[in-house]
């Protein structure tokens, strides 16, 4: 299958496209963040405050005065940071300690896994608000939260591969031909690990934003100003009799990137999964 | 059409036949939803409002408060005098009365509620941290028993502000006998004469009290009060709205609006005895300079935070307390809202505009400051309009509390509720030298004005009113120079309920008995 297929396959696959228009969609708005926002999402004006969608304020405006249209847009770009950000901090460490479990094997495999059970013991949300709590509120640690919570998701992933390639006659060919465990572990073992990865890491990014919203949510993610989602959605809450759309627009624009990140991570696993293709 | 006349025509005639049915009756649960539980009800040893709106349900003072008014009447005691000297403070006890417990109400009781706090010697003084020695007992070095009913305080200096002290919860007189069984437990099992007698308490949830048949004076009207915390505002609002509580506590002012607007439900409201305000840490080198402190007062519009945030339940606060209590420096002329004055005073002072000023936001909203996260967004705005970057700093009560007390913020957001309304309350309690001692301080602001302190001390040996008034009016001169706070807003109190409730009252402090409240069946 070369690349280019790969992508037709993509294409094709109406989840996997609906997806990726939805990422790009936001993901534009992110970059141009501070283009297309009609009002400065910080500055407060007190005296407009709560009011509804008018042709000045699309969204309407929050207990301060802001424009929650323009709030959301520099959401966009905080939410999908975190997205990233804290994937790639589960996502480099869990690789490395999965493959290192699942090749070496024995005593390694035990420790590391042992570490990743406990882990995994503590339900997620609550391990992400202790590590929060305990490294001071703010969206930095946030992502790091977020992001140690899920390397044992990754690490069992990547083991899981490994121990079945292990097994696969290229890889022991290799070791018979006297490669390296390096030149095995980097040059045959891992690439074919990246599949599941890829699919895993997209849902996941899903899963980011939607738990460090649920941080900034409680008080304990992104700090006031920041137009963070979560935060917007909890202040909005006390509103939600006289004003429902101070959490109804940054509710909905929660909604839309995580169900983007999904609905791309689906289409991804199906196009990927060679055990789904061929049917 | 003609069935509607009819019907309307019966519903007309009937009217008051339904109202008689409903008229006011005595018994009934009282169910008062409010934001979290307390902490003690003993209330020697408490100091969180919710402690306090529970426990002067049932326990008594010497003296107190009018229900709606800050004039001190008898309560235990039924009458008093202050010899010459006014050093000794008798007082003639009311009789007959009882505890919750059957033991009967004397001069011992009284003698061991107070000697207790103030005798290190006494049994009961290990059972209990008492925090108000410190500050409005401290002076009370002494209690005498006269006779049965007759007892003599005695302070070591003239001390003006102690009626109005006593008046408050902060000596409540407490069954000996109960004392004596539940040693430091006597929080959790409060006995004395009150209204309203101990029933049950599941901690985080509810706080149950029944009606005390053998009280000496008006019996309760109602069977039984139960306190239910509710956290959330917005469910509070719900609880409200559907019936499912009699009263809800501290609803923020969009929701008092949504109150007001509602048919079955009603608001009282009250100019309060409170002042919300940011203290300024002027032990930090950066905030020493007097016009860094103008600076922040002059780039915060007060008038537009009312008129958002306090949804115009305030009013702007220039001085440490309110107009309601005597000796308001009216004359005093509030810093105008100005940033570029601010900007040019910050530049006066030699203020480096690249520090970034830590400002402190309360968890937990009080009538004092309804949204203080906000407030502080808003005040963050508006320094950032003068130049003078800020941090929103955010941590629980507890911490902050004791964080505040220790000096550890620039910028802190706080209030008080003074309870008793003097002005000695708010002047020495929260602005002298003397409680501007870490770890600890309750002036937050650390500030250390020997002038202030000495007429606050003066103001306190001195029984004349007009002298003291002379001494404080002086004294929020030099507060107002100095600026140690930028006080925001003294807020409108209100008590939202359900308009099955009838003579709910309000007192300036928002502390009442319930006694007289009667809901309708």
């Amino acid at each position: 299958m070369s690349r280019w297929e790969g992508l037709q396959d993509l294409m094709r696959n109406w989840s996997a496209a609906a997806g990726m228009a939805i990422i790009a969609a936001i993901l534009v708005v992110a970059l141009a963040g501070p283009l297309l926002t009609p009002h400065d999402p910080l500055v407060p004006a007190p005296l407009d405050r709560l009011q509804g969608p008018s042709s000045a304020h699309p969204f309407g405006t929050d207990s301060l005065g802001r424009d929650i249209l323009s709030r959301v847009i520099g959401g966009a770009r905080i939410s999908i940071l975190i997205g990233v950000i804290s994937v790639t901090i589960s996502l480099l460490p869990g690789t490395l300690l999965g493959l290192l479990a699942g090749y070496f094997g024995r005593w390694i495999d035990s420790l590391i896994m042992r570490c990743m059970d406990m882990l995994l013991a503590f339900p997620a949300i609550l391990l992400a608000i202790f590590i929060t709590a305990v490294l001071e509120p703010n969206l930095t640690n946030t992502m790091i939260a977020v992001g140690i919570v899920y390397i044992p998701h990754y690490a069992r992933i990547v083991r899981a591969s490994v121990l079945s390639l292990k097994q696969q006659l290229f890889v022991q060919a290799v070791g018979h031909l006297g490669g390296s465990h390096t030149r095995i572990l980097w040059r045959h073992v891992l690439p074919n690990c990246i599949p599941p990865i890829i699919v895993y890491a997209t849902l996941g990014m899903g899963t980011a934003v939607l738990q460090a919203a649920a941080l900034g949510f409680l008080g304990l993610g992104a700090q006031p100003p920041s137009p963070e989602w979560g935060a917007m959605l909890s202040e909005g809450r006390q509103y939600i009799q006289i004003a429902p759309h101070v959490a109804a627009f940054p509710g909905a624009a929660i909604l839309l990137l995580v169900l983007g990140f999904n609905l791309f991570g689906d289409g991804l696993r199906d196009v990927l999964d060679p055990s789904l293709r061929s049917q | 059409m003609r069935k509607f006349i009819i019907l309307l025509a019966v519903t007309v005639c009937l009217a008051p036949l339904a109202v008689l049915a409903a008229g006011p009756s005595q018994g009934g649960t009282l169910i008062w939803g409010r934001g979290g539980d307390s902490v003690s009800l003993d209330l020697a040893q408490a100091t969180d409002g919710e402690s306090i709106k529970a426990g002067v349900q049932m326990l008594e003072n010497l003296v107190i408060f009018e229900k709606d008014s800050m004039n001190v009447v008898p309560q235990l005691a039924e009458s008093w005098t202050v010899s010459d000297d006014g050093l000794t403070w008798t007082f003639k006890l009311r009789k007959g009365v009882r505890f919750h417990d059957g033991e009967p109400f004397n001069a011992k009781a009284v003698y061991d509620s107070f000697a207790r706090v103030i005798d290190p010697n006494h049994p009961f003084h290990s059972y209990g941290k008492w925090v108000y020695l410190s500050l409005s007992l401290g002076p009370v070095k002494q209690i005498k028993v006269v006779d049965d009913y007759t007892v003599a305080l005695v302070t070591e200096k003239p001390y003006a502000p102690l009626l109005n002290n006593l008046a408050l919860w902060l000596c409540p007189i407490l069954s000996p006998k109960a004392m004596a069984e539940y040693k430091d437990q006597i929080g959790q099992h409060p006995v004395g004469t009150g209204p309203f007698k101990f029933s049950k308490w599941v901690k985080d949830d509810r706080i149950i009290m029944e009606c005390n048949p053998d009280y000496w004076g008006d019996k309760a009207k109602v069977d039984q009060i139960i306190l239910k915390s509710i956290p959330e505002s917005s469910a509070r609002l719900m609880a409200l709205q559907s019936g499912a509580v009699d009263i809800a506590d501290d609803l923020d002012p969009d929701s008092i609006r949504l109150v007001e607007a509602n048919d079955q439900l009603t608001v009282i409201k009250q100019p309060s005895v409170n002042v919300g305000y940011l203290a300024i840490n002027t032990d930090k080198p950066w905030l020493k300079d007097a016009r860094v402190r103008q600076a922040i007062a002059h780039a915060i519009d007060k008038e537009t935070l009312i008129a958002s945030i306090f949804q115009g339940m305030a009013i702007p606060a220039k001085n440490p307390f309110p107009p309601s209590i005597w000796s308001y420096n009216d004359g005093i002329k509030p810093y105008a809202y100005d940033p570029a004055k601010a900007k040019k005073l910050f530049e006066d002072a030699g203020f480096d505009f690249s520090r970034e000023l830590e400002l402190w936001a309360m968890p937990v909203s009080r009538a004092y400051m309804p949204e203080p996260v906000k407030t502080a967004e808003l005040i963050q705005a508006y320094l950032a309009a003068a130049g003078v970057k800020s941090k929103i700093v955010r941590m629980d009560w507890g911490t902050y509390l004791k964080k505040t007390s220790n000096g550890e913020h620039d910028l802190c957001m706080l209030g008080w509720l003074g309870g008793n309304a003097d002005p000695d309350n708010f002047l020495y309690g929260l602005l002298s030298a003397d409680t501007a001692k870490t770890p600890g301080a309750a002036n937050v602001a650390l500030w250390k004005n020997a002038e202030f302190t000495d007429l606050c001390l003066q103001a306190q040996r001195t029984f004349d009113k007009t002298e003291r008034t002379k001494l404080y009016l002086k004294a929020q001169e030099i507060f107002h120079q100095e600026q140690p706070w930028v006080p925001l807003a003294h807020s409108t109190i209100v008590r939202c309920y359900n308009k099955r409730l009838h003579d709910v009252p309000l007192r300036p402090n928002g502390l009442n008995s319930f006694q007289m409240v009667s809901k309708d069946k």
